[in-house]
């Protein structure tokens, strides 16, 4: 007797599923991109200085408002005030090593982590004196230019979150690993007075670093800002990204940050889609611990004896 | 001259008492209401609001000559922070410290349960737009809540919703908390009677900012209309935007109460057409509201609000008791008088049940070139 292999037909619920599939991959992997953004600069403040910053979130936030203020005050394009508001919060990114970090930097870490905890507040509070209570609308020429690729649907926004973060991202890296400067950061990482040692300027290394994570986070809220509303407290929900991504990828390793944003991403849109939304948030938190009691040092990290 | 000392000691006490009885008629004790909103935390703007509608409503009442022949009425404001321990601390403040005679407050149900126990039969107490039937079902003698409960509201939504916007199918997103398990289980009985068919539903939590997996995921069910819970501008907002940048066509509909210029503002052009309920119809012709509506104008620059027009009946509800009591303290005559008959209010004739629920119009509402208008 011969058994014939028929293919099962694909058929319009099986087209159907993949679709939504295809659109929760690509959901996941845009919401990763701007994790992995906000994330960036927080791994490169641990790698560099040894510092966990609270307070990342809140640069992010500035960069949402700002841009807004460059547009509905000054009345320029997105464009533009998404520039400014990243060159404007990198530059503060100085006056708060200065201010904050640099003198801290010989102290306990707690206190340091205290005192960024502190800033956290302290921003978020000002923000609120100075921005007011109510939400905001940041609006972009992007946002609702929905572009369809086949059956999947994305909006314009979501696309220029993942362009601009690739190559912003890629340039970061490159800058890391190719220039002078790249060099000068990553001896500073490994070894500040072996660095200061051999003549590398440690408090500008330190200033730069600033510089890099708060434009990066900046930036990312320039961007993310017109997914949803703005207001002062929204900086709490992207440090909380960035820590879970951080701990994922490891702390202080820059590949660390680009793999566990992307799988967080990934991970959130599956499983807010086939399970429930009311589990993504706890989804975040479950990663952390599973990493923590399993590889603490995170997918990329390094542990003290090197391995 | 032995005599004169005391004689003009006495003419001085009787000068002093003469001019301070003038002094008394001239200006009346003002009728002190404390008005507990959120000044901080979340509920911020919604206070802000609140206070506001309140401030223009007493405006009016001062201007015409104020209450009981020529009190003023003068609000004494407490930040509740949107916190049931503040709400209540708030309340012993007004009724120990600065012995107000009236308290307004409660727009949320977690502070009006708990400050109702701190009034309890002991002063007036006018809630209002707090929606747990506890409020008033387990309230008091001297309590009153303007507000719709969401039981009310549940009934009379979904009335509008199978006769008027008449979806095949409808599917939820709500928020997970007391409020939006309740919502899903309301409206999944009463659309599922009328022959609506329930397609799915998605819980959010409360400090979600991205949306778009959970409409993408609703989208898929492709349902005829998807109803957005949501309490919190801001959410609301966000959701009704990335609902049309999944490329959702449908019927949007807002959950009971949860419509306001702010979010008109924020949501754009993905509000247009959405419906909801409510008590406050802007476009409604009533000459107190029209009043009341330029008043707020000439004194603030926010877009008048529902929650607003609610601060503002609380002060009518409790100007017209006062004045037909004869008295700002007589609580029983007060709380008498406000049970007692159909009160013209700026929102339309409001009538108060004996456990303190008012029963009033709900209009279905519609957003309409950036307005929000009366559904035709």
């Amino acid at each position: 007797m011969i058994v014939e292999f028929v293919p099962a037909p694909v058929t319009a619920g099986k087209l159907m599923d993949l679709t939504l599939l295809g659109q929760q991959l690509v959901n996941g992997l845009v919401n990763g991109m701007s994790y992995v953004l906000i994330s960036t600069g927080l791994t490169l403040v641990f790698g560099v200085l040894r510092v966990i910053n609270f307070a990342h979130g809140e640069f992010y936030m500035l960069g949402a408002f700002l841009t807004y203020y460059g547009m509905t005050v000054a009345g320029i394009g997105y464009i533009p005030a998404a520039i400014l508001s990243t060159m404007a919060v990198g530059g503060l990114g100085v006056a708060v090593n200065n201010l904050f970090f640099w003198p801290l930097r010989r102290e306990h870490e707690f206190t340091i982590l205290l005192s960024s905890l502190g800033m956290s507040l302290l921003i978020t509070h000002l923000a609120e004196l100075g921005f007011g209570h109510d939400p905001k609308y940041l609006s972009s020429p992007f946002t609702d230019d929905i572009l369809e690729l086949g059956s999947i649907i994305m909006t314009a926004q979501r696309a220029v979150i993942f362009i601009v973060s690739i190559a912003v991202l890629a340039l970061t890296y490159a800058a890391i690993r190719y220039t002078t400067f790249g060099k000068m950061m990553r001896a500073t990482a490994q070894n500040p007075e072996g660095a200061a040692l051999t003549g590398v300027n440690i408090r500008f290394v330190h200033s730069f670093t600033f510089v890099l994570a708060c434009g990066l986070a900046a930036l990312a809220g320039a961007m993310v800002g017109p997914l949803a509303m703005i207001f002062p407290t929204v900086g709490s929900w992207a440090v909380l990204k960035g820590f879970i991504v951080v701990v994922l990828g490891g702390l202080g390793s820059v590949p660390g940050a680009l793999v566990g944003g992307l799988s967080l991403g990934v991970i959130e849109a599956l499983a807010g889609g086939y399970v429930s939304l009311g589990f993504m948030e706890a989804i975040g938190y479950a990663i952390i611990i599973l990493v923590l009691l399993w590889r603490p040092q995170g997918l990329f990290g390094v542990t003290a004896d090197g391995r | 001259m032995k005599y004169l000392k005391p004689a003009s000691a006495a003419l001085m006490l009787g000068l002093a008492a003469l001019s301070a009885s003038f002094a008394r008629a001239q200006t009346q004790p003002p009728i002190k209401i404390a008005a507990i909103v959120p000044q901080s935390g979340a509920g911020a703007f919604d206070g802000q609001l609140a206070l506001e509608g309140m401030q223009a409503e007493v405006e009016l009442i001062n201007a015409k000559g104020g209450l009981l022949g020529g009190r003023k009425i003068e609000l004494v404001v407490y930040d509740d922070k949107g916190t049931p321990e503040e709400g209540v601390s708030a309340a012993k403040r007004a009724i120990e410290q600065d012995n107000v005679d009236l308290i307004v407050g409660g727009w949320f149900s977690a502070v009006a349960l708990s400050m109702k126990e701190v009034t309890r039969d002991k002063i007036i107490s006018v809630m209002t737009s707090s929606q747990h039937p506890d409020v008033t079902a387990k309230g008091h003698k001297y309590l009153v809540r303007l507000n719709a409960t969401s039981a009310m509201m549940s009934q009379k939504y979904s009335q509008d919703i199978c006769a008027r916007i008449k979806p095949k199918s409808v599917a939820f997103i709500t928020i997970n908390d007391d409020f939006g398990r309740l919502e899903i289980e309301n409206y999944t009985k009463l659309l599922g009677a009328c022959g609506v068919e329930i397609k799915g539903n998605e819980f959010y939590n409360r400090n979600d900012t991205d949306f778009n997996v959970a409409l993408t995921k609703l989208k898929s069910l492709n349902p005829d209309a998807i109803y957005v819970s949501a309490i919190n501008t801001s959410q609301g907002a966000t959701i009704y935007r990335q609902a049309r940048q999944t490329g959702f066509k449908g019927t949007l509909i807002a959950s009971a109460g949860n419509m306001n210029p702010k979010l008109v503002e924020l949501a754009g052009p993905s509000l247009e057409g959405v419906y909801s309920i409510s008590l406050y119809a802007p476009d409604n012709d009533n000459a107190m509201l029209r009043a009341w509506t330029a008043q707020y104008g000439k004194m603030f620059k926010n877009q008048p609000a529902f929650i607003g027009t609610l601060g503002a009946q609380a002060v009518e509800v409790l100007a017209a008791a006062v004045n037909k009591a004869g008295s700002s303290r007589d609580y029983d005559k007060i709380a008498a008088a406000m049970k007692g008959q159909t009160w013209p209010t700026l929102l339309g004739e409001i009538k108060i049940d004996d456990a303190g629920q008012a029963m009033q119009n709900l209009y279905l509402i519609k957003v309409e070139k950036g307005q929000i208008v009366t559904a035709k």
